[in-house]
């Protein structure tokens, strides 16, 4: 019989393998967490934007005493309570990671789904996407790297002066958690003394949903979707009442509004401007490059962003943009040239496993959510190892993300200044798949060296495994075949710089961090 | 007939030679117990055309893209009614436009077992187990250029024959392959238009059926067929981008093939082409292989493989 049974056993597992029908992989969870230092004083932290944490007017809650307050504690406890669902439990575990958390991963996740070039047409070419129709073919944004990392840049910093401003009016007007102001409120997420009017999570909400509504416009109803789940779920997890969610929520937007002011004039329209590119190709010959850039793609593609160089920066002005372009790189057919050329033909002809992994694990390529979203994820997941709270996880994610966008412009500008041909212009293949413009410098690189420099700063225990990722980032660029070991170096040294400003603004914003 | 049959497989369309060996032989036919059969194969697939979705497209980026293989497998009569087949392709593709780099190396290993549950007045019906295994370290999701998934698999068949004394024979299968979900170099990637934050990658499980129609006698096998595929769930190639493991990919295709055996030496020809497809290339395939059979141990008695 023994015998006999451990068969039936092994012909019912054989059995659930092969009929199997669970075929869906499920992302790692995220535990709630009460943050390790509430940040009492992020009030008097320096916004980006706003001119203070006064610019928008809240208007003061009504007492613990007053009868709509108690109303509203009453309805948490007996109407919302008893109804919560397993659908809005799910929710609450899901907002339970923190909404700056929620709401950065959203905008990875619509970085990736818009992150592919528009296809060529009958014609020979490449329509534009359309702002005005975001949903037809191609659909706008394409969400390229230098567009996720404009994006992230803004939502980081609506985030984070929409926080800081809420955590002003908090400690003002400290009205007291629910829980805090009635025993008998059963919160489901872990409890802290942080005030709750106006509610960090509805801020957030409402500041990262009109920066990413501006950003992705044909995403309307699904932020709409996670705009309201995101507010609900603080209401069904009994840590705010509806008047400290409604009340964040307009703040993040007025806050975002201001935000975004500065995203309809900082350049981006202009970006695409392909009239300039015959202008930049005679002025990098006249500085001494012999094979200008030329698109490897059948038809031939406009190169992606030429004048995004010219985009407003965060963290530096213009003129110490110009001060700290990378030099020159190796002319072709010289002796330095041909040296990092042979280096990528011998990596062609026998690439390592290794080498490819390195190569893929870093490509971020289209399809994806892109290098400067792939270092907000490591950011954010830093943020919460280390139990950051809602303000401190927004500072940390624009002090990055304003880093990110400062090197895709700095990276773009002097791509577009050399206008370098790529490795593929000498019958190099690639593993990755290659990217529409100039070779010098690497952007990967750029972007990776900023963000592993400001990352550092802000968890410098973790600074050595942040500076490893960035080498092994700039690297997997000369292991993909699509960079000139040139482009790396200088793009690392470059990036640096670039993070280095961040992490002065860092210092100076008031929050002794 | 004195010899006995080798019944291959070659790759079917996809993106890569993604069902190609993974699949168990499809047919009712029989080593003698006692006897082996080795085949050496050569394969060539391309496409020029593949289905985005629903589009069929061109990619002037990619040109035609090729998958070659070289094949080794052996069949092997371990009784009467039961078969054991076994094989090991190396693959190479490459793409005649663009800058994506061709990708080369050992695939997966697959044995299967096949036994005649039934047989009476020229009816028969047969249950083949098989399973294939990754071999080499290939990456997984460099579609269209990947050699293979490598998920770890298992299929189900069941082979329903119907051979007259002419030589004239039918033969209907269908089988189920389960898939195991694979593990990517990157640690996040989009698929059903969410990201998935980890390095796991569900592959979608996969049916498929067909219905051959030929003549088997005296060292000659000759038949056309048709055959489908079809992935249990899965998602679309969003548009103007590339496949990926998790695709919903499914297609039919039609073809030939012909064996000849007059004694321990033999060759086959096959001829394959895809007729209709979803996020497939649109390929054609051709194979040629040599067989040679040999008696493993001394037979008690004599049995044709194929009445």
């Amino acid at each position: 019989m023994k015998s006999k049974f451990s068969i039936y056993n092994v012909l019912f597992l054989v059995a659930l393998f092969i009929f199997s029908c669970d075929k869906v992989i499920d992302n790692p969870g995220i535990e709630s967490y009460s943050p390790f230092n509430l940040d009492v004083k992020a009030g008097t932290w320096k916004p980006y934007i706003l001119t203070s944490v006064n610019d928008i007017i809240v208007p003061e809650p009504k007492s613990s005493t007053d009868p709509i307050y108690l109303k509203e504690i009453d309805s948490l406890k007996n109407y919302i309570a008893p109804r919560v669902t397993p659908e809005n439990l799910q929710a609450v575990a899901y907002w339970g990671a923190g909404a700056v958390y929620r709401w950065n991963e959203i905008a990875r996740e619509l970085a990736a789904r818009y992150n592919i070039p528009p296809a060529s047409n009958a014609e020979g070419k490449y329509p534009l996407p359309d702002a005005a129709n975001p949903l037809a073919d191609p659909k706008f944004p394409f969400a390229n790297p230098p567009y996720t990392a404009r994006a992230l840049a803004y939502l980081g910093v609506a985030q984070y002066d929409a926080l800081i401003t809420a955590w002003n009016y908090k400690y003002k007007f400290n009205r007291l958690a629910p829980y805090k102001n009635d025993a008998s409120v059963k919160p489901l997420l872990p409890i802290s003394d942080l005030p709750s009017y106006p509610s960090e999570a509805a801020v957030v909400a409402g500041a990262s949903y009109t920066v990413l509504t501006a950003m992705f416009p044909g995403e309307i109803p699904y932020l709409d979707s996670k705009l309201s789940e995101c507010k609900n779920a603080s209401i069904w997890a009994a840590m705010n009442v509806p008047s400290d969610i409604t009340t964040g929520d307009a703040l993040g937007k007025a806050v975002a509004v201001k935000v975004m002011a500065r995203a309809k004039t900082d350049g981006m329209a202009a970006a695409n401007n392909q009239a300039l590119t015959p202008a930049l190709i005679e002025a990098a010959k006249s500085r001494g490059i012999i094979n200008p850039w030329l698109s490897q793609e059948t038809p031939a593609r406009p190169p992606m962003l030429p004048n995004y160089g010219a985009v407003a920066t965060w963290n530096f002005d213009k003129a110490t943009m110009t001060a700290i372009r990378p030099a020159i790189p190796f002319i072709v057919e010289s002796n330095e040239f041909n040296k990092d050329l042979d280096e990528l033909l011998s990596i062609q002809k026998n690439q390592t496993r290794e080498q490819a992994r390195i190569a893929n694990y870093w490509a971020d390529g289209a399809g994806s959510y892109t290098p400067p979203a792939h270092w907000n994820r490591i950011a954010a997941d830093a943020g919460v190892r280390a139990k950051y709270s809602e303000v401190r996880m927004a500072r940390t994610l624009a002090l990055l993300g304003t880093s990110q966008m400062d090197a895709g412009i700095a990276c773009w500008e002097t791509k577009f200044y050399y206008y370098t041909p790529r490795p593929q212009q000498f019958g190099v293949k690639t593993s990755v798949g290659l990217p529409n413009f100039p070779s010098y410098t690497s952007g990967h690189s750029t972007f990776s060296s900023a963000g592993a420099t400001v990352l550092g700063y802000i968890f410098p225990d973790q600074a050595a495994t942040f500076t490893a990722y960035a080498q092994e980032a700039s690297n997997s660029r000369v292991y993909g075949l699509i960079h000139y070991r040139v482009d790396c170096d200088m793009g690392l040294s470059h990036g640096k710089k670039i993070g280095d400003y961040a992490i002065l603004r860092g210092k100076s914003d008031g929050s002794g961090l | 007939m004195k010899l006995s049959s080798l019944s291959i497989l070659f790759i079917i369309c996809a993106f890569t030679s993604i069902r190609s060996y993974a699949q168990t032989p499809s047919d009712a036919i029989y080593m003698k117990s006692g006897t082996i059969c080795i085949l050496g194969a050569y394969s060539q697939s391309s496409w020029d055309k593949y289905w985005e979705n629903k589009l069929k497209r061109e990619n002037f980026n990619i040109g035609t893209n090729t998958t070659t293989s070289y094949m080794v497998m052996a069949a092997m009569g371990l009784a009467t009614n039961l078969n054991l087949i076994a094989g090991l392709p190396y693959i190479q593709t490459k793409n005649s436009a663009g800058n994506l780099l061709g990708q080369k190396g050992i695939q997966d290993f697959s044995a299967t077992l096949k036994y005649r549950l039934y047989r009476q007045s020229g009816v028969s019906l047969s249950a083949a187990l098989g399973a294939s295994v990754p071999v080499g370290n290939y990456v997984p999701d460099f579609l269209p250029m990947s050699i293979g998934l490598h998920s770890v698999s298992a299929t189900g068949r069941i082979i329903f024959n119907y051979q007259h004394k002419t030589g004239l024979y039918l033969t209907l299968h269908g089988g189920y392959t389960g898939r195991s979900d694979v593990t990517v170099d990157r640690d996040a990637y989009l698929a059903y238009d969410q990201v998935f934050n980890t390095r796991k990658v569900a592959i979608p499980n996969t049916t498929d059926g067909g219905i051959n129609i030929g003549y088997l006698k005296h060292g000659i096998q000759a038949m056309v067929f048709l055959e489908k595929f079809d992935c249990l769930g899965g998602d679309d190639i969003r548009r103007n981008d590339m496949p990926f493991p998790t695709n919903d990919m499914n297609g039919t295709d039609v073809g030939g093939y012909i064996k000849y055996q007059p004694s321990h030496f033999g060759v086959n020809l096959r001829y394959a082409h895809v007729i209709q497809g979803h996020n497939i290339g649109e390929s054609t395939s051709i194979s040629a292989g040599i067989l040679y059979q040999f008696a493993f141990k001394s037979m008690h008695k004599t049995e044709t493989e194929t009445k």
